[in-house]
């Protein structure tokens, strides 16, 4: 019934629209089920999660590989694109053709685009925010862009979605109350600008839609911003980014129908079921790529496997470095419907790790977004038949809290991947590619490779172009330093 | 030892000389299916294409590709391999494979100081990580039975083919011949594996005509020309390849070891060549090159961060075709934007260059067909130097040599 009633809704909205129905409606504070349409994309069923890209691509799927995610939509950071601003005009706003970001990114047509201003997750930026710039970082540094380049960004790139400026101190340990009025009133205003931007888009162009932040500060705090929103913009944006999802519990009423994206980066699945708990409805879950550039193999399904031995908690994810695999031709996850367990094995994933070549990444990849995909619809089954709650706590009982630890090196890390504070410190970021050979020449019968790990794998030629070799970063923890202090107590 | 006829899992079915030159066009039909001759092999070092999936692979139109024998027996490890059942179930790959040492002959070349070449085979340290390493024609050949390829190489004794030592460069060819007795004799598996031998000599084209004359009558059923591409002159290297393919039975495939330059393709081709294979291809584009019929461009020059016309307009890979062609539409602007930055970024260079080199030996082996290779011929150099007089010397004297003077319209 809701199918048929939404579909003639759907037809009578302008072209670009966002249409956004709870299918399982739900007060305050509870998990919610719902259907995000734009005409021309995949539909959403919600709670989901976005493919979260790097320089227009999902960390290693080439385009013509990017079917077999399974994604229904992306999220793509402008800072991704504009390296030449302000010297030169970046070369995507000269690409001369309709829908420019997804020709430039060469995505399928139906992929629902999500533009943002930064990367999730975002790394400080040296340049502090001001009354009219955020402070960004481009693959060749600091930048800062305005609230009025971020709109015309916007206007030229046609993305379905772009969620507008937030004014948050990324990086700053502590933030007084005072920066926190500026929060409040700095994202007013690029809100408020980014709709009247918008509204001066001419009727036959496209308009994208516009999600709010929702700061991660007290609700008193950014209470002038909220009413605000709520006074004179709230038919004006199609839904909300929130920061800090323990907002979720004093999200104004007028909000609710909204749909919810998560910016408060999730850093396991238990954390993902405590925000869909909480309500909230879309996500990034930059942990998926982590995993994979560890070499971690994601090994949870939800609820929890009907059939299970044994009483130790279960790890959420598989180390495929690890040599128990050599000879192993199981796929990654039994049962798994992914394209790396459909067509390999798992001797053949952790060679390829322990040979640094790129295809143990992809194949890692696709299995840890299917992974994920088949997890959201697990969560949308469990609401709609009302057992989420029970669910839940199975699950937190029956898998480890968090994501096995890294063991093996990832692909070289890239300065737009690794936080500021990291320059000038001592550890290499990436190992040395290349040693002198110092062994003495003594006769040696057989063929087995060096029982030292530390040496074993030290040579590859793709050190060359930098695509080997990743320690001592880990890009979950730039965002783990940032605590907002509560001024209230 | 006396020459024995060994069996054969390998049938070549000529379909086509050239009239002018020594080109050939053919059928191989081996253990996983034919391969069109003259062919280029993408080289999947460590049993994958930098990378691509095997499909990707696939769909790029390659059936036969490389696995290098050496470093398959250091990772996975002949227990694994053996455990797994060969090359082709461990990554998932339905159709030909062909496992060369050429790495290890090339370490022997670029690194001699620090290998050391015996009756018994080759010592040397290993490039990974510098632990003593010890290959046998015996290990190559049970390491190969392992690996379940369907195209084995001798081991051989490589040296430098610059080295002015004559008296080392005959020792290493007459080793070579010996070692090829000793891989006949270990090869466990010749009625589903064809063993190719290698004719070495350096650029000694007598030595070269001794090593042939030598192997062919050991009858294996195809034939490598190796110690070539290790930074000879372009015309020695043509004369070699000359000098062997014209004393070479007609109906076996004849396989120029770690050539992939275009032009080094069609010319050696036109030599009488039906095999190669390069790492250059799908190295160079993992450093934003890529290779067009106009040259090799470097997409991560500035000048083409702008640039949104497809890496090569009319290439039928999937990254150049339009969407209307079904294709990505991949522009040049957008590997300036990934490249070196993100590994996808490699991957879609990657499929264009395979793409590109299988393409071009599919028009190759068309215009062999079609009787018109010189035409072919003339229209490769033009296309890639906008003026006759940069057409490399070497091209010019070596076609001349077989009845294609470039320089007349």
């Amino acid at each position: 019934m809701t199918e048929a009633l939404s579909a003639s809704k759907l037809a009578d909205l302008p072209p670009e629209m966002l249409d956004f129905t709870l299918l399982k409606p739900a007060g305050a504070l509870v998990p919610r089920l719902g259907r995000l349409s734009i005409p021309g994309r995949r539909t959403l069923l919600t709670p989901d999660f976005l493919g979260n890209t790097s320089r227009g691509a999902i960390p290693h799927i080439s385009q013509d590989n990017f079917g077999k995610t399974g994604l229904d939509g992306v999220y793509i950071a402008l800072e991704d694109f504009i390296e030449k601003h302000p010297q030169k005009t970046p070369p995507i706003f000269k690409l001369d053709t309709p829908d420019p970001l997804r020709r430039f990114t060469a995505l399928p047509k139906d992929t629902i685009f999500v533009l943002g201003a930064r990367r999730q997750p975002p790394i400080p930026s040296a340049n502090a925010n001001t009354n009219s710039e955020i402070g960004i970082l481009t693959s060749v540094g600091f930048q800062v862009i305005s609230s009025e380049y971020y709109a015309a960004a916007a206007r030229k790139l046609q993305p379905d979605i772009v969620v507008g400026l937030a004014d948050i101190p990324f990086g700053q340990p502590t933030v007084g109350l005072k920066r926190k009025d500026k929060m409040s009133d700095r994202t007013e205003t690029w809100t408020r600008d980014i709709i009247a931007k918008r509204s001066t888009i001419d009727k036959s162009e496209p308009r994208f839609n516009i999600f709010a932040p929702i700061l991660p500060i007290a609700k008193e705090v950014q209470s002038w911003y909220l009413e605000h929103l709520l006074d004179d913009m709230v038919d004006k944006i199609s839904g909300v980014a929130i920061y800090d999802s323990h907002l979720l519990d004093e999200l104004p009423e007028e909000l609710q129908h909204l749909p919810r994206l998560s910016f408060d980066n999730p850093s396991s699945p238990h954390e993902l079921l405590r925000q869909v708990g909480l309500g909230m409805d879309l996500f990034t879950v930059p942990f998926v790529t982590d995993a994979t550039d560890a070499g971690i193999a994601l090994d949870f399904t939800f609820p929890v496997p009907q059939k299970t031995n044994g009483t130790e908690r279960r790890s959420l994810g598989m180390d495929m470095w690890k040599s128990e695999h050599t000879e192993s031709v199981t796929p990654l996850t039994d049962g798994c419907k992914c394209y790396a367990c459909s067509k390999h094995h798992r001797a053949y994933i952790q060679h390829l790790l322990s040979a640094k070549e790129m295809l143990g990444w992809v194949l890692i990849q696709f299995h840890n977004h299917e992974i994920l995909d088949a997890f959201f619809a697990g969560v949308r089954n469990s609401i709609d038949k009302g057992t989420f709650e029970q669910d839940v706590a199975t699950f937190e009982a029956f898998y480890e809290p968090k994501l096995p630890e890294k063991t093996g090196q990832g692909p070289r890390v890239r300065g737009y991947q690794f936080k500021a504070q990291d320059h000038g410190k001592s550890t290499k970021r990436n190992p040395k590619a290349y040693k002198s050979l110092q062994v003495p020449l003594n006769a040696f019968h057989g063929q087995q490779p060096n029982p030292n790990p530390d040496v074993r794998d030290v040579i590859d030629d793709d050190a060359l172009v930098g695509l080997v070799g990743m320690e001592h970063v880990d890009p979950t923890e730039q965002l783990e330093g940032l605590k907002i202090e509560d001024d209230r107590s | 030892m006396a020459p024995v006829s060994m069996p054969s899992a390998l049938r070549y079915e000529l379909l086509a000389k050239c009239s002018v030159t020594k080109a050939r066009a053919a059928t191989l039909h081996l253990p996983h299916g034919p391969v069109p001759l003259p062919i280029f092999m993408p080289v999947a070092t460590q049993a994958s294409l930098k990378g691509l999936t095997p499909e990707q692979l696939e769909e790029a139109g390659c059936r036969l590709c490389l696995n290098n024998t050496y470093h398959l027996g250091l990772k996975p490890g002949q227990a694994t391999l053996d455990a797994i059942g060969g090359a082709h179930k461990f990554q998932s790959w339905p159709h030909n494979i062909l496992t060369a040492d050429a790495d290890v002959s090339f370490q022997m070349v670029s690194l001699l100081k620090l290998a050391k070449v015996t009756e018994e085979g080759v010592r040397f340290l290993s490039p990974h990580d510098g632990t003593p390493m010890l290959l046998t024609p015996e290990h190559s050949i049970s390491l190969q039975n392992s690996i379940g390829s369907d195209i084995i190489m001798q081991l051989d004794d490589v040296i430098a083919t610059t080295s002015p030592d004559l008296a080392r460069m005959t020792e290493a060819m007459e080793r070579s011949v010996r070692w090829l007795d000793r891989c006949i004799k270990a090869h466990k598996y010749p009625e589903r594996q064809n063993l190719f031998c290698i004719i070495q000599g350096g650029l000694d084209l007598d030595l070269r005509r001794r090593c042939t004359a030598e192997m062919v009558a050991r009858d294996t059923p195809g034939i490598a020309i190796g110690g070539l591409s290790g930074g000879e002159a372009k015309d020695a290297y043509c004369k070699v390849v000359d000098t062997c393919t014209g004393l070479l039975p007609e109906k076996k495939p004849r396989y120029v070891m770690g050539v992939g330059y275009p032009e080094d393709l069609v010319v050696s081709v036109a030599l009488g060549a039906d095999m190669f294979d390069c790492v250059w291809p799908t190295r160079t584009a993992r450093f934003g090159n890529a290779i067009t019929a106009r040259g090799v461009l470097n997409l991560r020059n500035a000048a083409y961060a702008e640039d949104f016309s497809p890496i090569e307009e009319g290439c039928q890979c999937v990254c150049c075709r339009s969407l209307d062609e079904g294709g990505l539409g991949i522009t040049r602007a957008y590997i300036y934007h990934v490249t070196a930055k993100e590994t996808a970024g490699a991957h879609l260079l990657t499929i264009h260059n395979v793409q590109y080199q299988l393409n071009l030996m599919k028009q190759v082996r068309q215009a062999i067909i079609d009787d018109r290779y010189p035409t072919f011929l003339k229209d490769f150099f033009a296309k890639l130097y906008d003026d006759k007089s940069k057409y490399p010397q070497w091209a010019v004297d070596a076609l001349k040599g077989v009845g294609v003077d470039l320089l007349v319209d």
